[in-house]
């Protein structure tokens, strides 16, 4: 099977057919475009030919910069691509799609999900990881292609909300298992806040048992009017955002240790010791054992803090806090 | 559970301890060379802790015998001794600790009961009074129907004056125990829980009325009790529920019967979470309010241990204001708000315990 190099006629592609793009950078194509006027096309794009126009296999971004460079001749732009044998199957072109990406840089999760799937159509998880040197410029074990595939599963906007970083790996995998209308659930969370991988498990745990330890659904945990108005603020940062969720999960989640927690903190902010010193709760206010830091960088500064927190020896809420 | 596999450690002699597990199970043997076949026969299963409850492998004990129970040094701990007589269990309760305790879990007998007898005689002479139990990675009696050697430990006991043997259980197996002269030297005790808790976390488990039951026919032949309030779950309205379980000890048994009551919350490794998820779909008992504790255990959150360790010790110290009860497991803050003094020095609980054991199983005062 070998690939015509040929010069077609733009308007000879049917651009609006992207059955093979795998890559999810729809990258401003300034720089590409100056590239090509600089250097010309070095890799040319492979088109099939079908139904009498070309569809794009690979180098959609090549083809946009070239039409961006020829847009004042309105007919008639020529582009030189390899095309494929008229019987080329949709398989052989699938892998021209995904290799020619592969080889030239590493595929980003989403990609990687995407082609998977896209994969999966002709050829099974086995096979995938079998093949997968060749295809994909790496090797993937079997349980990878399957957790891959287990998330590729996942509806609009799964996909897109792992490409921008909003939603993991793990907790892609982790919610993939779920029933429809609670995967609904955390990618409508994720698609309005942006949390570290941690942070996401964190908020996937504390729904799935509070939905669990009070016999309902994940999806009335998270029609709580309280959670609703942290994620509809318009106005507030993601980053915020998680913060407010994160709070308001852990508050119904552990609502004892919670109000506790508050209590002590309440307590540690009215005593001030001054000069920078803190006090720190006992871990988890599971042991008795408060802690108190300062950092000194001489001698004067260790003194001056050591007299401070002699002064506080007579300090009524400092003893309140230890006579509980 | 029922055995429906059994597997025998070709080292082992068919003597007629073997015998008579053999003929009182009724199944069928499979003679092994090693524990490759026991592990890959519970690990092809799709549930491996199911697979294993139903499956009897009878070795000998590979390990020591007798020792000393794991504590930790940041929870008070009752220097206890334990009698390693098998692993795991028939039965189903989600919150045990011994799925997640062993790689794959085995339900193993250990047989040997010369063995057994030559180490507790190391024991039984040294000067010094032992507490020793059989229930720590096990169930003490789920092999009583079907084994010589519940019988053959509560008699070796009788016959010495320093050492006390605890059979804790949730079964009401006390049929062939129940004509033997123990010398009071053997304490039977039941683990309890409420009704609720029992219904659907205990799976396979006698229920509370017929532990109790059980209960009080091993005290109407002498024997003394002990009772065990561990794992104790906090749920809506549960301390109403202890409470009721404290009153239905004492309809049943005589408070001086009791050598003592434990009391312990729930308490997990962080990996048991996941098995019981896995197992249990029903539970909500992984739901509470846990914190991890120093022990790097999920324990609940102290308040919510206090509360209810409160509610319960005033329930019992109504009915019996002089029994010996204590925590496994809790720190200086617990004993103190919940019963007023705190066993700090090392070893003082364990010498509380055995004062107990003295005074109720007629011990050697003289070693404590
Ligand atoms: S009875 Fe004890 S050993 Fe048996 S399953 Fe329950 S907790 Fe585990």
């Amino acid at each position: 099977m070998s690939d015509c190099l040929c010069k077609i006629n733009i308007n000879d592609i049917d651009l609006t057919d992207e059955r093979y793009k795998i890559s999810f950078s729809n990258t401003n194509i300034d720089f590409l475009a100056r590239s090509l006027r600089e250097t010309g096309l070095i890799y040319p794009p492979i088109v099939r030919p079908l139904n009498n126009k070309f569809i794009i296999i690979s180098g959609f971004n090549r083809i946009r910069a070239h039409i961006h460079n020829n847009r004042v001749h309105n007919n008639g732009i020529k582009i030189l691509v390899y095309k494929t044998e008229p019987d080329a199957t949709d398989y052989q072109c699938l892998l021209k799609s995904i290799s020619s990406l592969a080889f030239q840089r590493s595929l980003t999760l989403a990609e990687l999900i995407l082609c998977t799937k896209r994969l999966h159509e002709f050829l099974d998880k086995q096979q995938i990881a079998q093949k997968s040197p060749a295809i994909f410029n790496t090797e993937l074990a079997e349980g990878f292609v399957r957790d891959l595939l287990f998330i590729g599963d996942l509806p609009d906007p799964g996909l897109q909300l792992i490409h921008t970083g909003n939603l993991s790996f793990k907790s892609a995998k982790r919610i993939s298992l779920l029933g429809k209308e609670t995967i609904k659930v955390f990618l409508d969370i994720f698609s309005k806040i942006h949390a570290s991988q941690n942070k996401q498990l964190e908020i996937i745990l504390y729904i799935m048992e509070i939905s669990a330890r009070d016999a309902i659904k994940p999806k009335a945990v998270y029609m709580n009017q309280e959670i609703q108005d942290i994620l509809s603020d318009e106005k507030k940062d993601p980053g915020l955002k998680t913060r407010d969720l994160r709070a308001c999960l852990f508050e119904q989640r552990f609502p004892i240790v919670f109000k506790a927690h508050q209590r002590v903190m309440e307590k540690i902010t009215s005593i001030k010791l001054g000069n920078n010193i803190k006090i720190l709760p006992p871990k988890n206010l599971d042991s008795q054992d408060y802690s108190i830091s300062f950092t000194a960088k001489n001698y004067n500064q260790f003194q001056a803090k050591v007299q401070s927190l002699h002064k506080s020896l007579e300090n009524k809420k400092l003893k309140e806090l230890f006579t509980p | 559970m029922k055995i429906d596999t059994l597997f025998i450690d070709k080292a082992i002699p068919e003597n007629f301890e073997i015998k008579y597990i053999i003929s009182r199970l009724g199944a069928d043997p499979q003679w092994v060379e090693n524990t490759k076949t026991v592990y890959d026969h519970i690990n092809d299963a799709d549930d491996p802790i199911l697979k294993a409850k139903k499956t009897l492998y009878i070795t000998k004990n590979k390990g020591a015998v007798i020792k000393a129970c794991p504590g930790t040094s940041f929870y008070t701990c009752c220097d206890y001794t334990i009698l390693h007589t098998g692993t795991f269990c028939t039965m189903d309760c989600s919150y045990c600790i011994l799925q997640a305790y062993f790689h794959p879990p085995v339900l193993q007998y250990f047989a040997g009961l010369t063995t057994l007898g030559n180490t507790l005689e190391n024991t039984f002479s040294q000067n010094k009074i032992f507490r020793i139990g059989t229930g720590e990675y096990t169930d003490s009696l789920i092999w009583e129907k079907i084994s010589l050697q519940p019988k053959f430990l509560v008699e070796t006991f009788a016959k010495q004056n320093n050492s006390l043997l605890e059979l804790k259980t949730k079964t009401i197996n006390i049929e062939s125990l129940l004509p033997l002269d123990h010398n009071e030297k053997t304490v039977i005790a039941w683990s309890l829980n409420t009704p609720d808790i029992i219904g659907s976390e205990e799976k396979g488990t006698a229920s509370l009325k017929a532990r109790l039951e059980a209960a009080s026919r091993v005290e109407s032949k002498g024997y003394k009790l002990a009772f065990h309030f561990d794992p104790m779950v906090i749920y809506p309205e549960c301390e109403i529920q202890y409470k009721r379980v404290v009153q239905q000890i004492f309809q049943h048994v005589r408070p001086e019967s009791i050598v003592w009551i434990s009391i312990g919350t729930f308490r997990f490794m962080p990996k048991l979470k996941q098995i019981i998820e896995t197992r249990f779909k029903h539970s909500t008992i992984p739901y509470g309010e846990f914190i991890l504790g120093l022990d790097n255990k999920m324990r609940y959150f102290k308040p919510l241990r206090i509360k209810i360790y409160q509610e319960i010790i005033s329930c019992i110290k109504e009915y019996a204001p002089n029994l010996m009860v204590y925590f496994c497991m809790e720190d200086e803050e617990v004993w103190e708000k919940c019963m007023g003094f705190f066993p700090e020095k090392e070893g003082e609980l364990g010498h509380l315990l055995d004062k107990s054991a003295v005074k109720h199983c007629s011990l050697n005062s003289n070693l404590l």
